[in-house]
């Protein structure tokens, strides 16, 4: 058996790629160290069990470090489970398990075994890589079983075809083009099949958060099952209502004395009366959810309980009224986004101000999955149109003093548990989501946020100047006329004449972003608007009023924005949230589509611009636009070298075979068999697998006499070079045949045959 | 560049007398069987290898004239068995009669002591006659009222059978089967060849190969072309492409019966004669492979399956070894 036969090539590589399923669940969740040692001990023993076993018939005991490496390699995800739970690190089980399960397909293909073994590690890493684009929530986890399957069809093609090769050559076609085509098309199948089932994806997901620890893919996970049961307290608490009431796993919940939204508006409890000697939580809770022997065991954490022999050093307790917490608001959903509170759609030259009233008393109420949505009647109906491009995040009010709810962008709807009452909601005359006839949203709230993903071809394709909008300088808002000018300058100097709106918005705004400097309370800061054009530095409230100009300039409908902004880099990841900061606050600027929708764009340099995610088609598009030239260098380029590479592959193999008369002729007339066979493979004539070569050789130049007399000549010196007594005869003969039978020879040779 | 110049196993000298024998052969034969060179190189293959053949073909198509030519060849003495169903085991092997005046009992030698025995149309006499050449074949003796009988050193059987004459047939057994080296099949000769027939018959009243000398080869020429044969080199990866393909043959679907180790060391020899044919002193896969078709179209017992379609995909199931 061949030690590197292409059967076992094709199994590890479709190991690897098992194991590399596995990475994107842990790698953004687990200690990096931690990780990437591991991943770095598979490779280094993958790399020692290849190396050891090519080098079987050198060293003697080369056998034994291959199996012991081996060994090593299928263990090594549980050795690093072990080591990293043991340094406070812990990897979930289920991970541990999983990536177990890949070492061992990647093990059982490494393992100089039968293609029995083989089949196994390859049954095995097909089902890895299955399941883990199963219990993934991420749509892009396809692409793994995707790839998979492609190499697997590639694998099996290849194994099938070898095996009818050899029991019907007459009947395989042998062309290299011919397994490119079948991969071609049952990725075809494949895209067809994706495409036809890509409705009912979200509703026949198999798996459900829950259904392994950390099962909710690569976009949730819970901390406190990660970190296992731990002292107890942890658990508990994830266990009963976490959602309803709030961080569980933060001592501000813990030790909070205040009410809970789930007291306040519930009828039937009225005020909260604190109870003496009664678990706190307990008191926003119905009988039905109390289990008392989690108040004992609360107590017995706090010392109130029995008396226990075992000793662990007293934990850090912080109690409430210590804590100052400077989180205006907490936000578990994707970051570098900003959260309006607050718009204006006028503008006089000096102030923002809303004219447009907006507003809605009566938001629609729809159940989803027995929770009561509440959605704002104009966004609902192209909400529910289109389920699959909508993420919902998780908002926790912390410190705000407004009854408006902080939400991203394009929000229809909002979920508070329990809460089923509609008049607790609202739509402000500006379009954002309050809570009416409270002086502030109360702490502690935790809000589900449903909002539209927006793409940029739907940008591209909305995005429309109204001309009867478009402002003459002087009259753009009755601004001064030297602001105006500058205005007018900005997007001049753009140069976008000839573009589409959203490009011609990009590049002004893109202009904005580098020409000026933001400044933020600094003596230096602009005051005015025409200050700051002057001085080009400012607050990001006069880039939103520039960018809303520029954008009023263009034809296009704008407005102010003010909120938060979610930095990157306040995301904690053990927490689960990105906590945002009084100086978070922000002000941007929307502009409207023509189907009524907003888009916001980011004028302000620092603050990452919002991202619009553009189709496979689009994104061709514009590489091909934009390097159309070197596009249509490489076409080009590609299709002469298709077309002329019979030429290019004799020429190359001509160099070689020119370059080769150093060899020794046994060497030689290898060579010149394999540069013979290329040629003919090049040619479309390959060697049938069971065929002899010097049999092959003769009915190949047969229809030539010249050649098939050096064809004779040749197969002669080969065979006693090979299987007679091994005298050099070849050296000349072979010289001969290698001239003589070139691509362009064998291809006439062959047209002569079919003639 | 010519196999003398080599350095072989066999001296120039040696090699000029196999080349110039086995070119004799060849022409002297081919005369007589116009348009089949293929089949006489195998048939002088097979006498080489010290084999015996089974001439598997329609009638009139050359089988009895090229068993008398082949004697006649070799200069040895050709005996022919016209197999019947009455045909008793020692009208072959022979028999001993009391001589009255001697008073003892003379053994009268039977066809079988020939050098050359032409067994017409084998399949037509009972297997228990058919069994009687079994011993003859495979050891070149014969026992005879408990006595053994050695038979000539080159003792070589032609037997022939009509395959579309069924009726009071008796089949091969497949011991007998694989008794034998090889299984031909003649054939209609092509159209030239046939124009060269008619033409001969007409202009020379019969005798159709007086115009080409007779080899001169003797029986002591052909026992030494046969050692020499023995003496042909195979290269250890010709030898384990050879047994893969023998163990090919034992592990197809469609073959009750495959090559036995008999069978294997008679393709060998097959192969090395084919070799000697080809002017080597060595044997090449292709060897191999040429004479594969009859050397197991005789042994191969199929389930149904066409013998050839199954010889084709064993050989294309194994690789031969290539240039490397």
């Amino acid at each position: 058996m061949k030690t590197w036969s292409r059967r076992r090539i094709e199994t590890i590589l479709l190991a690897l790629l098992s194991i590399a399923a596995v990475i994107p669940f842990r790698f953004f969740t687990e200690t990096h160290v931690c990780f990437l040692s591991e991943m770095s001990c598979i490779c280094l023993l993958l790399g020692l069990a290849v190396l050891f076993q090519s080098w079987c018939k050198r060293f003697r005991h080369a056998r034994h470090v291959t199996s012991i490496s081996i060994g090593c390699l299928c263990v090594t995800p549980v050795f690093f489970g072990v080591i990293a739970r043991a340094f406070g690190t812990p990897i979930p089980f289920e991970m541990s398990a999983l990536t177990t399960f890949g070492a061992m397909s990647l093990g059982l293909a490494v393992a100089d075994a039968t293609p029995r073994i083989w089949s196994l590690s390859l049954v095995s890493s097909g089902f890895l890589v299955l399941f883990c684009a199963a219990i993934s929530d991420d749509p892009k986890a396809v692409v793994f079983p995707l790839v998979w399957m492609l190499g697997c069809v590639w694998h099996l093609v290849a194994n099938r075809w070898e095996r009818l090769d050899l029991a019907m050559p007459e009947s395989v076609e042998r062309t290299w083009s011919l397994r490119p085509r079948i991969i071609l098309m049952a990725s075809m199948v494949l895209g067809i099949g994706v495409y036809a089932i890509k409705d009912r994806s979200p509703s026949s997901k198999p798996f459900e958060f829950g259904f392994m620890p950390t099962s909710g893919g690569s976009g949730w996970s819970d901390p406190a099952a990660r970190s296992g049961v731990g002292t107890g307290e942890q658990a508990i608490a994830a266990k009963d209502h976490a959602e309803s009431f709030g961080a569980v796993d933060s001592d501000i919940f813990l030790e909070s004395n205040e009410s809970t939204l789930f007291d306040m508006f519930n009828d039937s409890l009225g005020p909260p009366k604190m109870k003496k000697n009664v678990w706190e939580r307990r008191q926003g809770m119905n009988n039905d959810n109390v289990i008392p022997m989690h108040e004992n065991a609360a107590r017995t954490d706090q010392g109130t309980g029995g008396f226990s022999t075992d000793r662990l050093p007293a934990k850090k307790h912080t109690h409430a009224k210590n804590v100052r917490s400077n989180d205006v608001v907490q936000w578990d959903g994707p970051t570098g986004i900003r959260l309006a509170m607050q718009r204006y759609d006028t503008f006089d030259g000096h102030e923002w101000s809303q004219s447009e009233n907006l507003s809605h008393s009566a938001l629609t109420r729809i159940d989803i999955a027995d929770a009561p949505w509440f959605f704002d009647p104009a966004s609902r109906d192209s909400f529910l149109s289109a389920p699959e491009a909508v993420s919902v995040g998780l908002l926790k009010i912390i410190g705000l003093n407004s009854q408006r709810l902080p939400v991203p962008m394009l929000t229809a709807g909002i979920h508070i548990k329990a809460i089923d009452r509609r008049d607790f909601f609202a739509i402000s005359e500006d379009g954002c989501f309050f809570m009416p006839g409270r002086k502030k949203v109360p702490p502690l709230t935790i809000v589900h946020v449903a909002n539209a993903r927006l793409t940029e071809d739907e940008i591209r394709e909305h995005l429309h100047v109204k001309h009867g909008l478009m402002k003459s300088t002087p009259d753009l808002h009755g601004l001064e006329p030297v602001t105006a000018k500058m205005i007018d300058d900005i997007v001049q100097s753009a140069g976008v004449d000839n573009l589409n709106p959203l490009d011609q918005l990009a590049t002004c705004i893109g202009q904005l972003r580098s020409d000026f400097t933001f400044e933020r309370n600094t003596k230096d800061t602009a005051s005015t608007l025409t200050e700051f054009l002057q001085s080009h530095r400012g607050g990001d409230h006069l880039f939103a009023t520039t960018a809303a100009l520029i954008a009023e300039k263009l034809g296009l409908t704008s407005r102010l924005v003010t909120g938060f902004y979610v930095r990157p880099e306040s995301y904690e990841i053990t927490a689960g949230h990105a906590c945002v900061l009084p100086e978070d606050v922000h002000v941007w600027t929307e502009v409207q589509l023509d189907d009524g929708r907003w888009f916001e764009i980011e004028p302000t340099p620092g603050y990452l611009p919002p991202y619009y995610e553009p189709s496979l088609g689009l994104m061709a598009r514009q590489f091909a636009v934009a390097h159309w030239p070197l596009m249509l260098t490489l076409a080009c380029c590609l299709v002469s070298s298709y077309f002329t590479r019979r030429l290019w592959v004799d020429y190359l193999l001509w160099a070689v075979w020119y370059l080769s008369g150093w060899l020794k002729p046994r060497q030689r007339i290898r060579l010149a068999v394999k540069i013979i066979e290329t040629r003919a493979r090049v040619a479309g004539s390959a060697r049938p697998v069971g065929k002899s070569q010097r049999a092959w050789l003769e009915d190949l130049v047969q229809p030539d006499s010249r050649v098939a007399t050096a064809a004779k000549r040749f197969a002669d010196s080969a065979d006693s070079l090979f299987f007679g007594h091994g005298y050099d005869l070849a050296h000349q003969d072979a010289m001969e045949l290698v001239r003589l039978l070139r691509v362009r020879t064998i291809m006439a040779l062959n047209h002569k045959v079919t003639q | 560049m010519t196999m003398t110049e080599t350095h072989s196993s066999l001296s120039g000298t040696q090699w000029h007398g196999v080349n110039s024998h086995v070119a004799s052969l060849q022409t002297f034969l081919r005369s007589v069987l116009l348009g089949k060179d293929k089949q006489i190189d195998m048939v002088i293959a097979c006498l080489l290898a010290r084999g015996h053949l089974l001439l598997d073909d329609l009638p009139g198509t050359g089988k009895t004239t090229l068993a008398k030519a082949i004697a006649d060849a070799i200069q040895g003495q050709l005996a022919r068995v016209q197999c019947t169903p009455d045909l008793m085991p020692a009208d072959i092997t022979g028999f001993s009669i009391f001589n009255q005046k001697t008073r003892d009992f003379e053994f009268n030698p039977g066809p079988v002591f020939a050098d050359v025995l032409l067994s017409d149309e084998i399949n037509r006499t009972t297997p228990r006659t058919q069994s009687a050449m079994l011993e003859a074949m495979a050891e070149r003796q014969v026992t005879i009222d408990g006595k053994p009988h050695s038979l000539s050193p080159a003792f070589f059987v032609i037997a022939t059978q009509n395959p579309i004459d069924s009726h009071g047939a008796y089949p091969l057994p497949e011991a007998q089967l694989d008794r034998f080296a090889i299984r031909l099949k003649i054939g209609y000769p092509d159209r030239e060849a046939q124009r060269q027939i008619l033409s001969r018959e007409v202009h020379s009243l019969g005798n159709n190969n007086d115009s080409v000398d007779k080899p001169s080869i003797s029986l002591d020429d052909l026992q030494r072309l046969q050692q020499q044969v023995r003496q042909v080199t195979v290269h250890p990866r010709v030898t384990e492409y050879l047994i893969d393909l023998v163990e090919a043959s034992r592990t197809d679907i469609s073959v009750n019966l495959g090559v036995s180790p008999r069978g294997m060391m008679q393709w060998q020899a097959m192969a090395q004669a084919w070799a000697i044919l080809n002017k080597r002193d060595f044997v090449t896969p292709c060897d191999i492979i040429e004479v594969a078709y009859p050397v197991l179209s005789v042994r191969l017992i199929t389930q149904g399956e066409a013998t050839d379609d199954v010889i084709a995909r064993i050989l294309n199931q194994v690789k031969p070894p290539e240039y490397k």
